[in-house]
């Protein structure tokens, strides 16, 4: 058994390995798929506070340092120290120089299957921090990706390129919290 | 001493990432690939466990089996003598989490034992072996060749 505590360091040694064999993006979906056992109905029922839920539960048994808060129907979250990189960067093992990149890879196609846009960003794939912003609303994840842009951020990642599928998800949504109320 | 001092809240459903990875890379590139992988996660992360076998100390190994089983409230038993290290696991932590998360375990999850201790003993005069007893029952064997002294 890899410990739980350890899985992390598998993973880094994995993404190290598809790298090499230009793997990483298919993986990431199967990882997407594989969440959605934890998160679909919560984020398709509750929406953002769903992710609140999830990801308040998360940050008490992964140790980060987080905060996150909801404000005029986007969720904004930051986080100061993460505790997946942290690892991977204290391991006797190199790191993946695109450690980061499996956590847009896996949130980005779940909140389109979800009908939310999502942006992340981050200033350096080394340093464990980033910021991430939710809401059903296209117009502001866009404002924020131009601010960004202006402001010289090198690492952005979205799922506007996907607005088509998320306005048809969010539809679904909906009518899921509809039927729910 | 452990070179990876986890003592905080843990975080079980990496077992389920885990066993999807386990068979993702299986399907896809092979069941050699993801012993390779495996092996090379038990040579390279546990480099400090290792390092101290090539030394014939075995404490780090002892107190990494004790203490992550331990931590995961596994059913377990460990004996330990002067050349073989025996870890009998009654209810592997991992599988008994998947079953909770309703996730059939993945044929290959126990190569994540045999590969990871295989490779921690690589180029050390120890050897592992798993035996697989059946569901979440194994027993894992550190055997300290005979005729090895201790550098």
């Amino acid at each position: 058994m890899i410990p739980s505590d350890h899985f992390v360091r598998f993973y880094n040694e994995v993404f190290k390995f598809l790298d090499k064999r230009d793997g990483l993006e298919a993986y990431y979906k199967e990882i997407s798929r594989h969440q959605e056992l934890h998160c679909l109905q919560l984020f398709m029922e509750k929406g953002l506070q769903g992710m609140e839920e999830y990801w308040g539960h998360i940050r008490v048994e992964e140790n980060c340092i987080c905060t996150s808060y909801i404000k005029d129907e986007v969720r904004y979250s930051y986080m100061s120290r993460c505790p997946s990189l942290s690892k991977v960067l204290d391991s006797d093992a190199e790191p993946c120089r695109k450690y980061c990149l499996h956590c847009p890879g896996w949130v980005a196609p779940l909140m389109t299957k979800c009908g939310f846009y999502y942006i992340k960003y981050l200033r350096a794939l080394d340093q464990p921090e980033c910021y991430s912003v939710f809401t059903e609303y296209k117009d502001k994840i866009e404002a924020i990706r131009q601010d960004l842009i202006r402001q010289g951020f090198k690492y952005i990642f979205t799922n506007l390129d996907d607005s088509e599928a998320v306005e048809i998800n969010r539809t679904k949504r909906h009518q899921i919290q509809k039927a729910h109320q | 001493m452990l070179r990876y001092q986890e003592n905080n809240e843990l975080h079980r459903d990496f077992h389920g990432t885990t066993n999807t990875t386990l068979n993702y890379i299986a399907d896809h590139y092979g069941v050699d690939a993801l012993k390779m992988i495996l092996r090379k996660t038990g040579h390279d992360v546990y480099k400090s466990i290792r390092e101290k076998l090539e030394k014939g100390d075995a404490s780090e190994l002892i107190e990494h089996l004790n203490w992550f089983f331990y931590r995961e409230r596994g059913k377990y038993q460990l004996t330990v003598s002067e050349n073989e290290i025996v870890f009998e696991v009654f209810e592997c932590p991992a599988i008994r989490h998947l079953r909770k998360l309703k996730l059939d375990p993945s044929p290959h999850v126990c190569l994540q034992t045999s590969e990871v201790n295989a490779g921690m003993c690589e180029g050390t005069p120890w050897h592992s072996e798993v035996k697989i007893i059946g569901e979440g029952h194994c027993v894992q064997t550190f055997r300290k060749e005979a005729d090895h002294d201790s550098k």
